[in-house]
């Protein structure tokens, strides 16, 4: 077995470079800088993930590297281009190369029902303790130590989301993560904290401001969802077609507690997203949907795992990818249900719509069961639009290019169609629908 | 290591050693008059290959596929960490009373025949087979056909004779379905094997009744090693069953075999597999077939007892409307992991597989499927569709489900479900409400469950199965 | 002459108490109807003699012949001659009836005494021409996919063919069209001539216009408040079942 060398192993994130991040943040509570620093010693000590790891199966490695790329200067949000959804919202977060560009505050209402909607920065130093409870404190479970280390060495700024027991937060707050400049490296955070009985809705859009930037995102969210709480978590990744992105969602769900995570996938060249739920008590509910429009040569690997902990929980996750030209998915899905987690529910669904003759899909459903009491299924498909469907739309008049498109965007709404606000519902399907229509004007014969 | 020429008078009647409820579980002492000791090295392999007469280009094969062995890591990476129990160095490689098996009962030793006996084979034989073969340790102690089956042409005898009678047929074939450093268990096979069948069905040739082999370990600390070979040529037609039995040691005991099977042109081979290792065997088997054109192959595979069990059969669909089937049922008692699957490669077009598995685990049990499912992208036109089913009996069971399916394209299209379940308590009430005792009611909802599986198995072979389900639900309630 | 004797009956489930002293006796070759409007402790009283672990017997007792079942397991009570119709039947995926039949009719054997298949299977084909049931039926799996209709045959072919010493029919006319509802009355009225003692639960007077009771007992509230012959079931179904819970509350 070779040994890499230190700087074969951290690429563009030197020392030096590091240092000078850390100096950037020096006025940050001393525990995080600890904290950071730990990290990226862990960052540099280990492994780049290898073929034979079962974590990284089937995924690409030639382009896994860590190599040219520098921390991004400040930018303006004019260099950004920011445009907003058109939703009406509650409160709204830019930021640009992780600096915050804009932001649209909370109603004084909500903040004096004491939500919390701010910099993660500001968080840290007027909130230390929730944040040093929630942030990063999961464990990577997915292989993917190395590049989870990265992210909290580097972590310069993101999103703090703190609802407080039995508030309600009727619209959605909007997070905008942009990133700008050739070979741009970001690490984009989101930080949300449910307390007991509350409810909000949130939208993370994760952008590049040219689709033809070389650029590397390593970015993670964390998730709380007290007891009987209820959160919707959205994520639009739009990155450039020439970026890396690793990212990280890590969700826990206490007692009666519902979290919804919709993970929406367009950019980037090569995109692993890791999604992990626990269910720690009974009564937690987790629903994890994914969408993918996976062109060109794109690269998209998705690794989940649903644990579950407690009795009486359930999960239920769908992933489903359109695949086109040479574009190539991995889905890699783990239900976990511990020993006494009896009377479990968990389902796992990964549907690979195949629209081209050179797509590669690759799905890995996989079930860990330690409790009979339990009822789990997974499933997995791989086809091409059914004829019968298209024959059938066809013989009502609607061509076959038209029959297909009103097929793919059927395959589209079953996951769409679980986001409840009709305005964000509306927006996104627009925007995804749009992004299709632009990987391929044509669907194939 | 035995001197070659040493070879001992018959060996003492030896009192019945350790019998209890489950069939296979006894034992008569033998004396072998061949032995390469304990432990693994050059010599190991060059004994063998002596005491077997073997061509030289064996031996190289053998030495060669040794160094694979000692280069490949566990594949701990993905497998369970129990294989690093496995002591090679305490293991006995080869053990035998010669290499000629008999071809009447009445010619093998008394000390060999009475275990077969015991377990039935012969009458099974005179019932309903077309040939039996029984393997003791490393040698087959007896090999016939019937001469009906033999008229036709049909070559069945252990892979040590087909080796030298028959090697224009064998060279072709072997070791070119699973090369050596396929995996770190058949390289150790191709290293030290020894017995096993092989099977030529010339073309068009339809064998009525199946061919059976009987796999017997009896030594302790033993590595059993067995390599067999089938070719069914074009549009030919055979079924092969394997059973296999030990008795229970307290120190553990390898099956390493390698099967490889060859289905020209329109040929159709089935292979029932019916295992019932003592809980001290590691059964590790490397399985798989190459399906040319219009051709079958069906893995009929049912894995009961064993500590360790690690068997996915495979299909390589290599010519054009191939099929590929594998049928697994897997029981897992206490102290027992059944890691089972199978793998369907797909590499022509029009080609379809089918994979069914069903566990089961019981008690403390453990089962878990793996599955590799490949269809490139240049094919069009290939199916596969994948079923796990695991039901889980007791609080403390445990199962796993590791598939991993790769489409390329999007003219082909896979499926693939798999659930979990357990025997509901109103199932078990009505039952018992019907006068059946609740390990009764469990046995039958254990059968419910696999029984259209089972009943694609040969009827004598699911009356077994059924049987020894039975017995394994015993004391798993209560 | 067989009898079934239950005696100040309390059942609960869980902390809930729901029979709460309940006395019935049947003897061979009585029908007992017991009536009551949902949700008071018909179809508990029927699983809890059977010995359903979820229900709990809190005091009080069921003989049957003199001596108490309560410490029997569910099939000991079974083959001592027990036989309950359940309302929801389960299925049994991959057991054919005729060989989940042939292991119940088995048990009821001593040990070492093989069956006779060729008289069981007889036995069996009689029974479901009777019952008017397709011998196709015997290969499909217990109740597995069966409507309402066939899944009730199958329970009254379970007990010709087990021969019971008591049966406890319960809700056995639910779901069942009339003419579904006249073969199991056949069936069922074919097997009361025999050594045989039923206790009919319902909730409606319908099935009684095919099985006519011996007796008629209305339950209300965990107990038999008033009992009858069969004209209290016209009656009922005349006034309702709130009559009878007017009745015993003046009572009360």
């Amino acid at each position: 077995m070779s040994v890499s060398s230190p700087t074969a192993t951290v690429g563009s994130f030197t020392r030096e470079v590091f240092d000078a991040h850390l100096a950037r943040v020096a006025h940050l509570p001393a525990w995080w800088l600890d904290r950071k620093r730990a990290a990226y010693e862990r960052f540099t000590t280990s492994p780049m993930p290898k073929r034979t790891d079962e974590g990284w199966r089937f995924s690409n490695f030639q382009s896994l590297s860590l190599d040219g790329y520098q921390l991004p200067p400040a930018v303006t949000l004019d260099d950004v281009h920011h445009t907003e959804l058109g939703v009406k919202g509650a409160g709204t977060l830019v930021f640009a190369n992780q600096r915050v560009a804009a932001s649209e505050a909370l109603s004084a209402d909500l903040q004096k029902a004491g939500v919390i909607f701010d910099t993660l920065q500001n968080a840290l130093l007027n909130h230390g303790e929730i944040v040093r409870e929630h942030l990063l404190t999961q464990p990577s479970k997915l292989d993917s130590a190395k590049f989870a280390a990265l992210h909290e060495a580097f972590l310069e700024d993101g999103a703090f989301i703190y609802v407080p027991k039995g508030v309600e937060v009727a619209l959605p707050l909007g997070v905008f993560h942009y990133i700008c400049g050739e070979g741009a490296a970001l690490f984009p955070h989101t930080l949300i904290v449910a307390d007991e009985n509350s409810k909000v809705t949130v939208a993370d859009f994760q952008r590049s401001t040219r689709t033809t930037d070389k650029q590397f995102i390593c970015g993670g969210n964390d998730l709380f969802v007290s007891h009987g709480a209820q959160l919707t978590y959205i994520a639009m990744q739009d990155w450039s077609r020439e970026a890396l992105s690793v990212q990280f969602n890590a969700n826990i769900a206490r007692r009666d507690a519902r979290v919804l995570s919709v993970n929406l996938h367009a950019g980037a060249r090569q995109a692993r997203h890791e999604s992990f739920s626990q269910l720690q008590a009974p009564g937690a509910h987790s629903e994890m949907l994914a969408l993918t429009i996976a062109h060109g040569t794109q690269e998209f690997d998705q690794r989940t795992l649903q644990i579950h902990q407690a009795p009486n929980t359930s999960s239920n996750l769908l992933y489903k990818n359109a695949l086109l030209d040479q574009s190539k998915t991995i889905f890699s899905g783990l239900i976990v249900v511990d020993p006494d987690a009896q009377k479990t529910d968990a389902y796992q669904s990964n549907r690979n719509l195949m629209l081209s003759e050179e797509a590669e899909s690759h799905s890995l459903p996989g079930l860990e069961i330690q409790a009979n009491d339990v009822r789990c299924s997974h499933g997995a498909t791989s086809a091409r639009i059914p004829a019968e469907q298209e024959f059938y739309l066809q013989s009502r008049g609607i061509a076959k290019a038209q029959a297909d498109e009103l097929i793919v965007f059927g395959f589209f709404e079953e996951v769409l169609g679980k986001i409840e606000n009709q305005e964000l519902h509306d927006s996104l399907t627009e925007l995804i629908r749009q992004k299709f229509k632009d990987a391929e004007p044509v669907i194939q014969a | 290591m035995k001197p070659l020429t040493e070879v001992e008078s018959a060996a003492t009647e030896n009192p019945v050693a350790g019998i209890d409820q489950t069939k296979g579980d006894f034992r008569y002492d033998v004396t072998y008059a061949f032995d390469a000791g304990t432990g693994l090295n050059e010599d190991t392999v060059r004994y063998i290959s002596s005491v077997k007469k073997e061509a030289p280009w064996i031996l190289e094969f053998r030495l060669k596929a040794l160094k694979t062995f000692f280069a490949k890591p566990m594949p701990t990476h993905w497998a369970t960490k129990d294989l690093e129990n496995i002591d090679f160095a305490k293991i006995r490689y080869y053990l035998s009373q010669g290499q000629t098996p008999k071809r009447t009962w009445d010619e093998v030793p008394d000390d060999i025949k009475k275990t077969f006996e015991r377990l039935g084979i012969p009458e099974q034989e005179r019932k309903f087979l077309a040939g039996v073969e029984a393997q003791f340790d490393s040698e087959a102690a007896y090999s016939n056909i019937k001469e009906i089956v033999a008229k036709q042409g049909v070559i069945f005898c252990n892979s040590t004779e087909g080796l030298r009678e028959h090697p224009e047929i064998f060279k072709k074939f072997f070791g070119k379905v699973i090369p050596t450093g396929d995996n770190k268990f058949s390289a150790l096979n191709s290293a030290v094997f020894s017995g096993g069948s092989f099977i030529y069905v010339p073309p068009g040739v339809k064998v009525a009744q199946p061919l059976q082999a009987y796999f017997r370990i009896n030594a302790e600390n033993f590595g059993q090693f067995e390599r067999t070979l089938i070719i069914a040529d074009e549009g030919s037609e055979v079924v092969y069953m394997e059973g296999c039995t030990a008795p229970k040691f307290s120190t553990s005991t390898l099956h390493s075999a390698v099967v490889e099977l060859v289905a020209l042109k329109g040929a159709k081979i089935q292979y029932i597999t019916v295992q019932n290792w003592a809980n001290n065997v590691f059964n590790l088997v490397t399985k798989r077939g190459v399906a040319h054109e219009d051709a079958e192959i069906k893995w009929i595979d049912c894995n009961i007892g064993s500590r360790l069990t690690m068997k996915y059969p495979g299909v390589v669909l290599k010519g054009e409307g191939a099929r590929g089937e594998v049928i697994s049922i897997a029981l897992a008692n206490d102290g027992q992991h059944q890691d089972t699957g199978a793998k369907m490669v797909h590499a022509a077009n029009n080609t379809t597989s089918n994979i069914i598995a069903k566990s089961i685990s019981v008690g403390q049990g453990r089962s878990t499927y793996r599955g590799v499912v490949h269809l490139p992208k240049h094919l069009k036109g290939c199916k596969n569709n994948t079923e796990c089913d695991a039901l889980l009996i007791n609080t403390n069971s445990r199962t796993d489900t590791y598939p991993a399916i790769s489409v390329r394209g999007d003219r082909n299209a896979t499926q693939h479900e798999a659930s979990v379940s357990k025997v509901s308590e109103d199932m078990i009430f009505y039952m018992q409400q019907r006068g059946l005792s609740e390990a009764q009611a469990m046995s039958l909802a254990v059968n419910g469950f696999i029984n259209d599986l089972a009943r694609q198995f040969p009827m004598e072979y699911s009356v077994e199965l059924k049987r020894l389900i039975d017995l394994e639900m015993e004391g798993s309630v209560g | 002459m067989s009898q079934l004797e239950i005696k100040d009956l309390h059942i609960s489930i869980g902390e809930k108490a729901i029979v709460k002293g309940l006395n019935l006796t049947i003897k061979q070759g009585e029908v007992h109807a017991i009536m009551g409007p949902n949700g008071t402790g018909k179809s508990t009283l029927a699983k809890a003699i059977a010995g359903h672990p979820d229900y709990a017997i809190t005091s009080g007792d069921v003989l049957l012949d003199g001596n108490s079942i309560l410490a029997m397991e569910v099939d000991e009570r079974a083959r001592a001659g027990l036989f309950l119709a359940f309302q929801y039947p389960s299925e049994i995926p991959g057991v054919s009836i005729a060989n989940f039949l042939r292991a119940a009719v088995q048990a009821r054997m001593a040990d070492g005494e093989e069956l006779d298949a060729t008289g069981y299977y007889k036995r069996l084909y009689s029974k479901m021409d009777m019952l008017k049931i397709d011998r196709k039926f015997t290969s499909r799996a217990v109740n597995d996919g069966f409507s309402g209709g066939e899944k009730k045959r199958c329970e009254i072919l379970q007990m010709a063919m087990l021969e019971p010493k008591f049966s406890i029919m319960d809700e056995t006319d639910s779901g069942l069209d009339i003419d579904a509802l006249r073969i199991v009355a056949d069936g069922v009225n074919a097997l009361r001539t025999g050594p045989l003692g039923i206790m009919l639960i319902t909730h409606y007077q319908r099935l009684l216009d095919y099985i006519v009771p011996d007796f008629v007992h209305v339950m209300h509230d965990g107990r038999i408040v008033k009992s009858g012959d069969k004209s209290l079931a016209l009656e009922l179904e005349a006034k309702g079942y709130d009559w009878v819970k007017q009745e015993y509350a003046a009572k009360a």
